[in-house]
């Protein structure tokens, strides 16, 4: 590249383009996060230096607001997700890359016209198969339909076209039974596109609103998101407990993402390749 | 010779062990509910009984205001965000790429941070953030920006804005994340012969580089759009179940409300599905073919 006059106009004014979008999306965090030490009226008039009400706001929000309760639901559900769903998925990504059949590459078709089907469209039917099934208000509503992802498929299947299919050959000389290859030979060099995988279910998992809106009225069956939401619902609102209820449910993703940038950013770029 | 053909069939069962439990899994919570839709569709709810009323449901969605209005609000939303959030996605991938060498790691994860906060998390924020007494009327009127508070919340107009603002504030730099990577795939030669030829950046950025992106730009726009038809986080958390008076409610909102909240009418709430699916369906299709096409053709 040339290199540009250094305090050009157009120097200055790229630079504080880039300054400004910046500080607009660093600050909410700084402004939540400044919120968990602030009282309610404080929180809303936006103070920007810390209060002293940390610890009341942390009471408040772990008794009135039972945020511990949320948390290991979201997290627990979360987590159960991720388990079944890259074991799953990745099973059936193997299955489809490795093993082409003309009958096997239908039903990935199948699976790929209901890529960009909005959720809404079918959360009536799944509620009505769910409240046949006497599943509602329970972890396995929010977890079951969650497990089976097309995209999650798509995303691994792309990573298994990259393994050379002739070390497969080779075991199989060797003697190797088709599913000790998958687990001894293929499943450990995969382990990076595996996390990216895990990554994105368990953020979309933790972070997933109008599924458990629809099946979970019970408080102690709720997650997160909806117990934000229903504290949002209420008359009166603990803003400085609500900063942190909204720090504690932001925290799991920003370290994911701080500590695995690499996988978190491979996930998401998983559906341009 | 039997031997082998016995050997390929343990490997095609292999196969199918292998995508049994997601066809399963799909079977049961995509496919069949697709199918079921098929029946809820022509039935109309009244208390815990049905019947059937045809295209009734239809019929009905034509003299629906609220309905109405509610996909013109995704319209709405839809055709004043993308453009917005696209254009300046591009334009903070270009800047990070080219245009700085100092701080480049530190400012994208400073703009892509946005993106690790839930919808959820986004719609609550920028509603305590936005409130009549809140931070952002405060600081406009002490910078006497503004003479007095905006109603962010309950004024129909500024009620869109808000929501626009917080779409933007939190998928720009998602976007932005793909856009780099297109730039980074790039050779750096065409600008340096752009450069030469005289070509200002300005020129370089509408004449270069947004033609080398189209697929890309292709990408976030199909997303983004079918993103903005299924809005239902922030209008039902952040303007508070669609308001002021249904000035924000959306088609999925609507339905949600209409199957769950208000009524119980699964057969209006799915035939209201349908027409959002198609909808988005042929929005997908009609950017593809215009921007695809535009590439193909060049």
């Amino acid at each position: 590249m040339t290199v540009v006059n250094k305090w050009s106009p157009g120097h200055v004014i790229m630079w504080l383009v880039l300054l400004v979008c910046a500080a607009v999306s660093v600050f909410p965090f700084y402004w939540m996060l400044n919120g968990t030490t602030l009282n309610p009226n404080d929180v809303l008039r936006g103070l920007l230096v810390p209060g002293g009400d940390f610890v009341s706001n942390w009471r408040q929000a772990t008794t009135t607001y039972n945020l511990p309760l949320f948390f290991t639901n979201s997290l627990l559900i979360a987590l159960i997700t991720v388990l079944f769903g890259v074991v799953i998925n990745a099973m059936a990504a193997f299955g489809f890359e490795k093993y082409r059949s003309r009958a096997r590459d239908r039903v990935f078709g199948i699976l790929l016209l209901t890529l960009i089907l909005p959720q809404i469209a079918i959360v009536v039917p799944l509620f009505r198969l769910f409240s046949f099934l006497h599943l509602l208000n329970t972890r396995a509503a929010i977890v079951l339909p969650s497990i089976m992802s097309v995209f999650i498929i798509f995303f691994l299947r792309q990573n298994f076209k990259l393994f050379p299919t002739e070390i497969m050959e080779a075991a199989r000389v060797d003697g190797a039974s088709e599913l000790s290859i998958l687990v001894r030979i293929v499943a450990p060099s995969m382990r990076a596109s595996f996390a990216s995988a895990a990554i994105y279910m368990f953020i979309a998992q933790w972070n997933s609103y109008l599924w458990p809106l629809i099946t979970i009225l019970k408080d102690t069956m709720k997650t997160l998101p909806i117990a934000m939401s229903s504290i949002m619902n209420a008359y009166t609102i603990q803003y400085g407990a609500l900063m942190v209820i909204v720090c504690v449910s932001t925290l799991p993703v920003l370290i994911l993402f701080l500590t695995m940038q690499k996988q978190f950013v491979a996930g998401l770029l998983g559906s341009v390749k | 010779m039997v031997q082998r053909g016995a050997y390929e069939r343990y490997v095609n069962r292999f196969g199918w062990f292998c995508v049994a439990p997601s066809v399963l899994f799909f079977s049961v919570f995509m496919a069949y509910p697709i199918l079921s839709s098929l029946y809820y569709v022509t039935r109309r709810w009244k208390g815990m009984s049905n019947t059937f009323i045809g295209l009734g449901n239809f019929v009905r969605m034509a003299r629906d205001n609220v309905f109405q209005a509610a996909l013109t609000h995704n319209f709405i939303f839809m055709i004043i965000q993308v453009p917005i959030m696209i254009f300046l996605a591009l334009l903070l991938a270009v800047l990070l790429n080219q245009g700085i060498r100092r701080f480049r790691g530190a400012l994208r994860l400073a703009i892509f941070l946005p993106s690790v906060t839930s919808l959820v998390v986004v719609s609550v924020l920028f509603r305590v953030l936005l409130q009549t007494n809140g931070f952002l009327n405060n600081v406009l009127l002490s910078g006497h920006l503004i003479s007095s508070p905006i109603g962010w919340l309950n004024d129909a107009f500024w009620a869109k804005v808000t929501i626009i603002m917080a779409i933007t504030w939190r998928w720009t730099g998602y976007n932005m994340v793909f856009f780099l990577v297109g730039l980074q795939s790039l050779d750096t030669q065409i600008f340096e012969a752009a450069e030469v030829d005289g070509a200002s950046k300005v020129r370089q950025f509408f004449t270069i580089t947004v033609p080398l992106l189209v697929p890309i730009i292709l990408f976030s726009a199909v997303t983004s759009t079918s993103g903005t038809m299924q809005l239902i986080d922030e209008p039902n958390i952040l303007t508070f179940q669609g308001g002021p008076a249904n000035e924000t409610m959306t088609a999925a909102l609507y339905i949600y409300r209409q199957a769950f909240y208000v009524n119980f009418d699964f057969g209006y709430a799915t035939a209201m599905s349908y027409v959002v699916v198609i909808i988005s369906g042929i929005l997908a299709f009609i950017q593809l073919r215009l921007l695809g096409g535009e590439r193909s053709a060049k």
